[in-house]
Protein backbone atom coordinates (compact mmCIF):
# COMPACT_ATOMS: atom_id res chain seq x y z
CA UNK A 1 0.00 0.00 0.00
CA UNK A 2 1.73 3.17 -1.11
CA UNK A 3 -0.19 5.29 1.39
CA UNK A 4 1.54 3.35 4.16
CA UNK A 5 4.99 4.40 3.12
CA UNK A 6 4.69 7.74 4.83
CA UNK A 7 3.17 6.31 7.99
CA UNK A 8 5.32 5.24 10.90
CA UNK A 9 5.58 1.46 11.07
CA UNK A 10 4.42 -0.07 14.35
CA UNK A 11 5.06 -3.73 15.17
CA UNK A 12 2.70 -5.75 17.30
CA UNK A 13 4.32 -8.91 18.70
CA UNK A 14 1.84 -11.17 20.50
CA UNK A 15 1.15 -14.88 20.25
CA UNK A 16 -2.59 -14.30 20.53
CA UNK A 17 -4.34 -13.67 17.23
CA UNK A 18 -7.19 -12.12 19.22
CA UNK A 19 -4.85 -9.37 20.34
CA UNK A 20 -3.81 -8.79 16.71
CA UNK A 21 -7.41 -8.43 15.65
CA UNK A 22 -8.42 -6.27 18.58
CA UNK A 23 -5.57 -3.85 18.22
CA UNK A 24 -5.79 -3.76 14.43
CA UNK A 25 -9.43 -2.69 14.87
CA UNK A 26 -8.71 -0.31 17.73
CA UNK A 27 -5.76 1.37 16.06
CA UNK A 28 -7.41 1.54 12.64
CA UNK A 29 -7.75 5.31 12.75
CA UNK A 30 -4.26 6.00 14.01
CA UNK A 31 -1.83 7.30 11.46
CA UNK A 32 0.32 4.16 11.55
CA UNK A 33 1.13 1.08 9.49
CA UNK A 34 0.58 -1.81 11.90
CA UNK A 35 2.44 -5.07 11.24
CA UNK A 36 1.56 -8.10 13.36
CA UNK A 37 3.81 -10.97 14.44
CA UNK A 38 3.01 -14.05 16.49
CA UNK A 39 6.67 -15.00 16.97
CA UNK A 40 9.35 -12.90 18.60
CA UNK A 41 12.07 -14.21 16.30
CA UNK A 42 10.15 -13.10 13.18
CA UNK A 43 9.62 -9.63 14.62
CA UNK A 44 13.33 -9.32 15.48
CA UNK A 45 14.38 -10.21 11.95
CA UNK A 46 11.88 -7.77 10.43
CA UNK A 47 12.84 -4.98 12.85
CA UNK A 48 16.38 -4.95 11.53
CA UNK A 49 15.27 -4.06 8.01
CA UNK A 50 12.02 -2.16 8.58
CA UNK A 51 13.08 0.22 11.35
CA UNK A 52 9.74 0.28 13.22
CA UNK A 53 8.87 3.53 15.00
CA UNK A 54 7.54 1.61 18.00
CA UNK A 55 7.15 -2.03 18.97
CA UNK A 56 4.19 -3.25 21.05
CA UNK A 57 5.53 -6.36 22.74
CA UNK A 58 3.86 -9.17 24.68
CA UNK A 59 6.00 -10.83 27.35
CA UNK A 60 4.55 -14.32 27.75
CA UNK A 61 4.99 -16.08 24.42
CA UNK A 62 5.92 -19.65 23.63
CA UNK A 63 9.41 -20.01 22.16
CA UNK A 64 11.26 -16.71 22.44
CA UNK A 65 9.55 -14.67 25.15
CA UNK A 66 9.26 -10.91 25.27
CA UNK A 67 12.17 -10.44 27.68
CA UNK A 68 14.49 -12.19 25.22
CA UNK A 69 13.11 -10.12 22.33
CA UNK A 70 13.89 -6.96 24.33
CA UNK A 71 17.39 -8.20 25.10
CA UNK A 72 18.15 -8.90 21.46
CA UNK A 73 16.62 -5.63 20.24
CA UNK A 74 18.95 -3.72 22.55
CA UNK A 75 21.97 -5.77 21.53
CA UNK A 76 21.61 -4.88 17.87
CA UNK A 77 22.80 -1.52 16.55
CA UNK A 78 19.95 -1.32 14.01
CA UNK A 79 17.19 -1.84 16.57
CA UNK A 80 18.83 -0.46 19.69
CA UNK A 81 16.85 2.78 19.82
CA UNK A 82 13.39 1.54 18.80
CA UNK A 83 10.91 2.46 21.57
CA UNK A 84 9.21 -0.64 23.00
CA UNK A 85 5.85 -0.57 24.79
CA UNK A 86 5.38 -3.80 26.69
CA UNK A 87 1.80 -5.09 26.56
CA UNK A 88 1.55 -7.72 29.21
CA UNK A 89 -0.79 -9.68 31.40
CA UNK A 90 2.01 -9.76 33.97
CA UNK A 91 1.10 -6.98 36.37
CA UNK A 92 3.73 -7.71 39.00
CA UNK A 93 6.20 -4.94 39.63
CA UNK A 94 9.10 -7.39 39.31
CA UNK A 95 8.21 -8.06 35.67
CA UNK A 96 7.85 -4.34 35.06
CA UNK A 97 11.22 -3.62 36.60
CA UNK A 98 12.85 -6.36 34.53
CA UNK A 99 11.25 -5.08 31.33
CA UNK A 100 12.31 -1.49 31.97
CA UNK A 101 15.82 -2.61 32.89
CA UNK A 102 16.05 -4.44 29.61
CA UNK A 103 15.20 -1.19 27.83
CA UNK A 104 11.41 -1.07 27.51
CA UNK A 105 10.17 2.52 27.24
CA UNK A 106 6.65 1.90 28.54
CA UNK A 107 4.55 -0.84 30.12
CA UNK A 108 0.83 -1.41 29.76
CA UNK A 109 -0.98 -4.26 31.49
CA UNK A 110 -3.61 -6.28 29.64
CA UNK A 111 -6.52 -6.05 29.47
CA UNK A 112 -5.70 -2.45 28.69
CA UNK A 113 -7.72 0.70 28.36
CA UNK A 114 -7.70 1.37 24.64
CA UNK A 115 -7.80 5.15 24.94
CA UNK A 116 -4.78 4.97 27.22
CA UNK A 117 -2.91 2.64 24.87
CA UNK A 118 -3.57 4.96 21.95
CA UNK A 119 -2.29 7.93 23.96
CA UNK A 120 0.82 6.04 25.03
CA UNK A 121 1.46 4.91 21.47
CA UNK A 122 1.21 8.48 20.22
CA UNK A 123 3.61 9.66 22.91
CA UNK A 124 6.03 6.92 21.91
CA UNK A 125 5.81 7.90 18.24
CA UNK A 126 6.54 11.53 19.17
CA UNK A 127 9.66 10.44 21.04
CA UNK A 128 10.76 8.29 18.13
CA UNK A 129 10.28 11.15 15.68
CA UNK A 130 12.43 13.47 17.80
CA UNK A 131 15.13 10.81 18.15
CA UNK A 132 15.19 10.37 14.39
CA UNK A 133 15.36 14.11 13.85
CA UNK A 134 18.34 14.23 16.16
CA UNK A 135 20.06 11.30 14.50
CA UNK A 136 19.42 12.76 11.05
CA UNK A 137 21.26 15.90 11.96
CA UNK A 138 24.69 14.99 10.74
CA UNK A 139 26.57 16.57 13.62
CA UNK A 140 24.53 15.51 16.65
CA UNK A 141 25.04 12.33 18.63
CA UNK A 142 21.63 10.70 19.01
CA UNK A 143 22.23 9.18 22.43
CA UNK A 144 23.73 12.11 24.31
CA UNK A 145 22.62 15.14 22.29
CA UNK A 146 26.22 16.36 22.22
CA UNK A 147 28.09 17.09 19.02
CA UNK A 148 29.38 13.93 17.37
CA UNK A 149 32.83 13.20 16.02
CA UNK A 150 32.18 14.94 12.69
CA UNK A 151 31.09 18.03 14.60
CA UNK A 152 34.20 17.83 16.75
CA UNK A 153 36.52 17.56 13.73
CA UNK A 154 34.97 20.64 12.15
CA UNK A 155 35.06 22.78 15.27
CA UNK A 156 38.50 21.62 16.33
CA UNK A 157 40.14 22.70 13.08
CA UNK A 158 38.49 26.13 13.45
CA UNK A 159 39.65 26.53 17.04
CA UNK A 160 43.23 25.52 16.34
CA UNK A 161 43.34 28.06 13.49
CA UNK A 162 41.95 30.80 15.77
CA UNK A 163 44.47 29.93 18.47
CA UNK A 164 47.29 30.26 15.97
CA UNK A 165 46.04 33.48 14.39
CA UNK A 166 45.06 35.38 17.55
CA UNK A 167 47.63 33.81 19.88
CA UNK A 168 44.89 32.73 22.25
CA UNK A 169 45.30 30.02 24.84
CA UNK A 170 43.62 26.74 23.91
CA UNK A 171 43.04 23.42 25.64
CA UNK A 172 41.70 20.09 24.55
CA UNK A 173 40.46 17.25 26.78
CA UNK A 174 39.92 13.65 25.79
CA UNK A 175 37.74 11.82 28.31
CA UNK A 176 37.24 8.07 28.54
CA UNK A 177 34.82 6.35 30.93
CA UNK A 178 36.76 3.91 33.10
CA UNK A 179 35.93 0.19 32.78
CA UNK A 180 32.92 0.96 30.63
CA UNK A 181 32.75 -2.52 29.16
CA UNK A 182 32.36 -3.93 32.65
CA UNK A 183 29.31 -1.68 33.25
CA UNK A 184 27.71 -2.89 30.02
CA UNK A 185 28.51 -6.52 30.74
CA UNK A 186 27.38 -6.41 34.36
CA UNK A 187 24.34 -4.15 34.23
CA UNK A 188 23.30 -4.27 30.56
CA UNK A 189 23.42 -1.82 27.70
CA UNK A 190 20.69 0.48 29.05
CA UNK A 191 22.89 1.03 32.13
CA UNK A 192 25.83 1.83 29.86
CA UNK A 193 23.69 4.27 27.90
CA UNK A 194 22.70 6.03 31.11
CA UNK A 195 26.33 6.47 32.05
CA UNK A 196 27.10 8.07 28.68
CA UNK A 197 24.07 10.34 29.00
CA UNK A 198 25.01 11.17 32.59
CA UNK A 199 28.52 12.19 31.63
CA UNK A 200 27.12 14.24 28.73
CA UNK A 201 24.87 16.08 31.19
CA UNK A 202 27.79 16.82 33.49
CA UNK A 203 29.79 18.14 30.54
CA UNK A 204 26.96 20.43 29.54
CA UNK A 205 26.48 21.63 33.09
CA UNK A 206 30.11 22.24 33.94
CA UNK A 207 31.22 23.75 30.64
CA UNK A 208 31.15 27.40 29.74
CA UNK A 209 29.22 28.55 26.73
CA UNK A 210 32.29 28.76 24.53
CA UNK A 211 33.41 25.20 25.32
CA UNK A 212 32.51 22.48 22.86
CA UNK A 213 31.76 19.06 24.40
CA UNK A 214 31.44 16.19 21.92
CA UNK A 215 30.99 12.45 21.91
CA UNK A 216 34.12 11.29 20.17
CA UNK A 217 32.99 7.67 19.83
CA UNK A 218 32.00 4.78 22.08
CA UNK A 219 32.70 5.81 25.66
CA UNK A 220 35.17 8.53 24.63
CA UNK A 221 34.34 12.22 24.76
CA UNK A 222 36.26 15.28 23.62
CA UNK A 223 36.05 18.76 25.08
CA UNK A 224 37.37 21.83 23.28
CA UNK A 225 38.16 24.72 25.64
CA UNK A 226 38.96 27.90 23.68
CA UNK A 227 40.76 30.70 25.52
CA UNK A 228 41.64 28.31 28.30
CA UNK A 229 45.13 27.82 29.64
CA UNK A 230 46.29 24.34 30.71
CA UNK A 231 45.97 25.37 34.38
CA UNK A 232 42.34 26.46 33.94
CA UNK A 233 41.63 23.37 31.88
CA UNK A 234 42.87 21.19 34.76
CA UNK A 235 40.45 22.93 37.13
CA UNK A 236 37.52 22.35 34.80
CA UNK A 237 38.55 18.75 34.08
CA UNK A 238 38.85 18.07 37.81
CA UNK A 239 35.34 19.42 38.33
CA UNK A 240 34.02 17.07 35.66
CA UNK A 241 35.97 14.12 37.05
CA UNK A 242 34.75 14.58 40.61
CA UNK A 243 31.15 15.31 39.55
CA UNK A 244 30.95 12.00 37.71
CA UNK A 245 32.51 10.06 40.57
CA UNK A 246 29.82 11.44 42.92
CA UNK A 247 26.85 10.34 40.81
CA UNK A 248 24.62 7.72 42.41
CA UNK A 249 23.42 5.61 39.49
CA UNK A 250 19.83 4.41 39.66
CA UNK A 251 20.65 1.08 38.07
CA UNK A 252 23.76 0.36 40.11
CA UNK A 253 23.94 2.62 43.17
CA UNK A 254 26.64 0.35 44.62
CA UNK A 255 28.98 0.96 41.68
CA UNK A 256 30.28 4.47 41.05
CA UNK A 257 31.60 5.34 37.61
CA UNK A 258 34.81 7.25 37.01
CA UNK A 259 36.46 8.91 34.05
CA UNK A 260 40.06 9.38 33.01
CA UNK A 261 40.89 12.70 31.35
CA UNK A 262 43.87 13.56 29.17
CA UNK A 263 44.58 17.23 28.49
CA UNK A 264 46.70 19.02 25.93
CA UNK A 265 46.93 22.80 26.04
CA UNK A 266 48.87 25.97 25.64
CA UNK A 267 48.69 29.25 27.55
CA UNK A 268 50.82 31.16 25.10
CA UNK A 269 48.73 30.85 21.99
CA UNK A 270 51.68 30.14 19.80
CA UNK A 271 50.99 26.58 19.01
CA UNK A 272 51.91 25.82 15.46
CA UNK A 273 50.88 22.27 16.09
CA UNK A 274 48.55 20.79 13.46
CA UNK A 275 45.11 19.81 14.82
CA UNK A 276 45.71 16.05 14.67
CA UNK A 277 48.92 16.32 16.72
CA UNK A 278 46.99 18.06 19.48
CA UNK A 279 44.63 15.11 19.57
CA UNK A 280 47.56 12.71 19.74
CA UNK A 281 49.03 14.70 22.62
CA UNK A 282 45.73 14.64 24.53
CA UNK A 283 45.42 10.91 23.81
CA UNK A 284 48.87 10.34 25.27
CA UNK A 285 47.82 12.19 28.43
CA UNK A 286 44.69 10.06 28.57
CA UNK A 287 46.77 6.92 28.18
CA UNK A 288 49.00 8.07 31.03
CA UNK A 289 45.92 8.74 33.21
CA UNK A 290 44.67 5.21 32.56
CA UNK A 291 48.01 3.67 33.39
CA UNK A 292 48.42 5.69 36.55
CA UNK A 293 45.28 4.02 37.87
CA UNK A 294 42.33 5.81 36.17
CA UNK A 295 39.95 8.37 37.73
CA UNK A 296 42.41 11.21 37.26
CA UNK A 297 43.45 14.11 35.07
CA UNK A 298 46.81 14.20 33.28
CA UNK A 299 47.87 17.28 31.37
CA UNK A 300 50.46 18.00 28.68
CA UNK A 301 51.61 21.43 27.61
CA UNK A 302 51.91 21.25 23.85
CA UNK A 303 54.53 24.01 23.87
CA UNK A 304 56.92 21.59 25.49
CA UNK A 305 56.56 22.51 29.16
CA UNK A 306 56.68 19.39 31.30
CA UNK A 307 53.52 17.39 31.76
CA UNK A 308 51.72 17.81 35.05
CA UNK A 309 49.13 15.66 36.75
CA UNK A 310 46.10 17.61 37.79
CA UNK A 311 44.42 15.12 40.02
CA UNK A 312 44.81 15.75 43.69
CA UNK A 313 41.61 13.95 44.63
CA UNK A 314 42.21 10.76 42.69
CA UNK A 315 43.62 7.61 44.19
CA UNK A 316 47.33 7.19 44.68
CA UNK A 317 48.88 6.24 41.33
CA UNK A 318 49.54 2.56 41.08
CA UNK A 319 53.06 1.41 40.45
CA UNK A 320 54.00 -0.92 37.65
CA UNK A 321 52.23 -1.67 34.45
CA UNK A 322 48.55 -2.20 34.24
CA UNK A 323 48.05 -4.94 31.71
CA UNK A 324 45.06 -3.26 30.14
CA UNK A 325 43.68 0.23 30.41
CA UNK A 326 39.89 0.29 30.32
CA UNK B 1 -17.92 -39.24 18.70
CA UNK B 2 -17.22 -35.51 18.35
CA UNK B 3 -18.05 -33.42 21.36
CA UNK B 4 -20.97 -31.12 20.91
CA UNK B 5 -19.74 -27.89 22.40
CA UNK B 6 -23.29 -26.91 23.14
CA UNK B 7 -24.09 -30.08 25.02
CA UNK B 8 -23.94 -29.05 28.60
CA UNK B 9 -24.52 -31.86 31.05
CA UNK B 10 -22.88 -29.94 33.88
CA UNK B 11 -24.88 -26.79 33.40
CA UNK B 12 -28.50 -26.92 34.31
CA UNK B 13 -28.78 -23.13 34.38
CA UNK B 14 -30.77 -21.51 31.58
CA UNK B 15 -28.56 -19.63 29.17
CA UNK B 16 -28.92 -15.85 29.30
CA UNK B 17 -27.44 -14.22 26.17
CA UNK B 18 -24.26 -12.37 26.95
CA UNK B 19 -24.07 -9.31 24.73
CA UNK B 20 -20.94 -7.53 23.70
CA UNK B 21 -20.44 -4.07 25.18
CA UNK B 22 -19.22 -3.07 21.74
CA UNK B 23 -22.19 -4.35 19.73
CA UNK B 24 -22.99 -0.84 18.58
CA UNK B 25 -19.39 0.16 17.91
CA UNK B 26 -18.90 0.06 14.13
CA UNK B 27 -15.15 -0.14 14.61
CA UNK B 28 -15.57 -3.37 16.54
CA UNK B 29 -18.65 -5.04 15.07
CA UNK B 30 -16.81 -7.09 12.49
CA UNK B 31 -14.29 -8.63 14.85
CA UNK B 32 -16.88 -9.18 17.58
CA UNK B 33 -18.88 -11.15 15.02
CA UNK B 34 -15.77 -13.13 14.18
CA UNK B 35 -15.17 -13.84 17.87
CA UNK B 36 -18.73 -15.09 18.32
CA UNK B 37 -18.55 -17.18 15.13
CA UNK B 38 -15.33 -18.82 16.24
CA UNK B 39 -16.47 -19.42 19.80
CA UNK B 40 -17.93 -22.94 19.17
CA UNK B 41 -14.56 -24.09 17.78
CA UNK B 42 -12.73 -22.54 20.69
CA UNK B 43 -15.08 -24.18 23.19
CA UNK B 44 -14.68 -27.52 21.48
CA UNK B 45 -10.93 -27.27 21.79
CA UNK B 46 -11.19 -26.37 25.44
CA UNK B 47 -13.49 -29.32 26.09
CA UNK B 48 -11.10 -31.60 24.23
CA UNK B 49 -8.28 -30.38 26.43
CA UNK B 50 -10.46 -30.94 29.48
CA UNK B 51 -11.46 -34.46 28.42
CA UNK B 52 -7.86 -35.35 27.59
CA UNK B 53 -6.73 -33.89 30.89
CA UNK B 54 -4.39 -31.56 28.96
CA UNK B 55 -4.42 -28.85 31.59
CA UNK B 56 -1.50 -26.95 30.06
CA UNK B 57 -3.42 -26.45 26.83
CA UNK B 58 -6.46 -25.45 28.82
CA UNK B 59 -4.41 -22.93 30.76
CA UNK B 60 -3.15 -21.34 27.53
CA UNK B 61 -6.72 -21.12 26.24
CA UNK B 62 -7.88 -19.55 29.50
CA UNK B 63 -4.96 -17.12 29.41
CA UNK B 64 -5.87 -16.01 25.90
CA UNK B 65 -9.55 -15.62 26.74
CA UNK B 66 -8.62 -13.61 29.80
CA UNK B 67 -6.73 -11.19 27.58
CA UNK B 68 -9.27 -11.17 24.76
CA UNK B 69 -12.72 -11.35 26.38
CA UNK B 70 -12.79 -7.80 27.69
CA UNK B 71 -11.34 -6.53 24.42
CA UNK B 72 -14.31 -7.93 22.52
CA UNK B 73 -16.73 -6.44 25.03
CA UNK B 74 -17.17 -9.42 27.37
CA UNK B 75 -15.44 -8.53 30.63
CA UNK B 76 -17.35 -11.39 32.36
CA UNK B 77 -15.54 -13.85 30.05
CA UNK B 78 -12.22 -12.29 31.02
CA UNK B 79 -12.96 -12.59 34.75
CA UNK B 80 -14.12 -16.19 34.45
CA UNK B 81 -11.08 -17.04 32.32
CA UNK B 82 -8.78 -15.38 34.85
CA UNK B 83 -10.36 -17.41 37.66
CA UNK B 84 -9.96 -20.61 35.63
CA UNK B 85 -6.35 -19.80 34.85
CA UNK B 86 -5.71 -19.22 38.54
CA UNK B 87 -7.39 -22.49 39.51
CA UNK B 88 -5.37 -24.32 36.84
CA UNK B 89 -2.17 -22.84 38.20
CA UNK B 90 -3.03 -24.13 41.69
CA UNK B 91 -3.89 -27.58 40.39
CA UNK B 92 -0.80 -27.78 38.19
CA UNK B 93 1.27 -26.77 41.17
CA UNK B 94 -0.01 -29.75 43.22
CA UNK B 95 -3.40 -31.40 43.14
CA UNK B 96 -5.83 -31.65 45.98
CA UNK B 97 -9.47 -32.72 45.87
CA UNK B 98 -10.68 -29.28 46.86
CA UNK B 99 -8.65 -27.63 44.13
CA UNK B 100 -9.97 -30.03 41.53
CA UNK B 101 -13.51 -29.19 42.62
CA UNK B 102 -12.80 -25.52 42.35
CA UNK B 103 -11.24 -26.10 38.93
CA UNK B 104 -14.30 -27.98 37.72
CA UNK B 105 -16.53 -25.15 38.91
CA UNK B 106 -14.41 -22.50 37.16
CA UNK B 107 -14.33 -24.51 33.97
CA UNK B 108 -18.10 -24.87 33.92
CA UNK B 109 -18.53 -21.21 34.70
CA UNK B 110 -16.34 -20.16 31.78
CA UNK B 111 -17.91 -22.69 29.41
CA UNK B 112 -21.34 -21.43 30.33
CA UNK B 113 -20.39 -17.83 29.67
CA UNK B 114 -18.72 -18.73 26.39
CA UNK B 115 -21.82 -20.55 25.23
CA UNK B 116 -23.96 -17.52 25.86
CA UNK B 117 -22.00 -14.89 23.91
CA UNK B 118 -23.98 -13.11 21.20
CA UNK B 119 -23.17 -9.96 19.33
CA UNK B 120 -26.31 -8.09 20.36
Amino acid sequence: MPADETKPVVFLVDDSVDVHRLLTARLRHENIALRTFTKGADALAAAKSQAPATILLDLQMPGMDGFEVLRQLKDNQATHSVPVIVLSGLAGSEDKVTAFDLGATDYVTKPCDLAELRARLRASLRTDRLLRLLADRADVDGLTGLGNRAHFNKRWVEKVAECKRYKHPLSLAMLDVDLFKRINDTYGHPAGDEVLQGLAQILQRECRETDVPCRYGGEEFALIMPNTSPADAITLAERIRSSLAKVMWARHPETPVTVSIGLAGTAQGQAALPPEQWIEAADRSLYAAKHQGRDRVVSTDVMGNPASGGSAAGPVPKQGNLAKAG
Amino acid sequence: MPIDPFASPDSPRPRVPLKSEFASDPEMLEIVELFVQEMPGRLEQMHNSWNNNDLQALKRAAHQLKGAGGGYGYPAVSSAAAALEQALKSVLGGQSAAEMDSLRRQFNELSELCRSVTVK
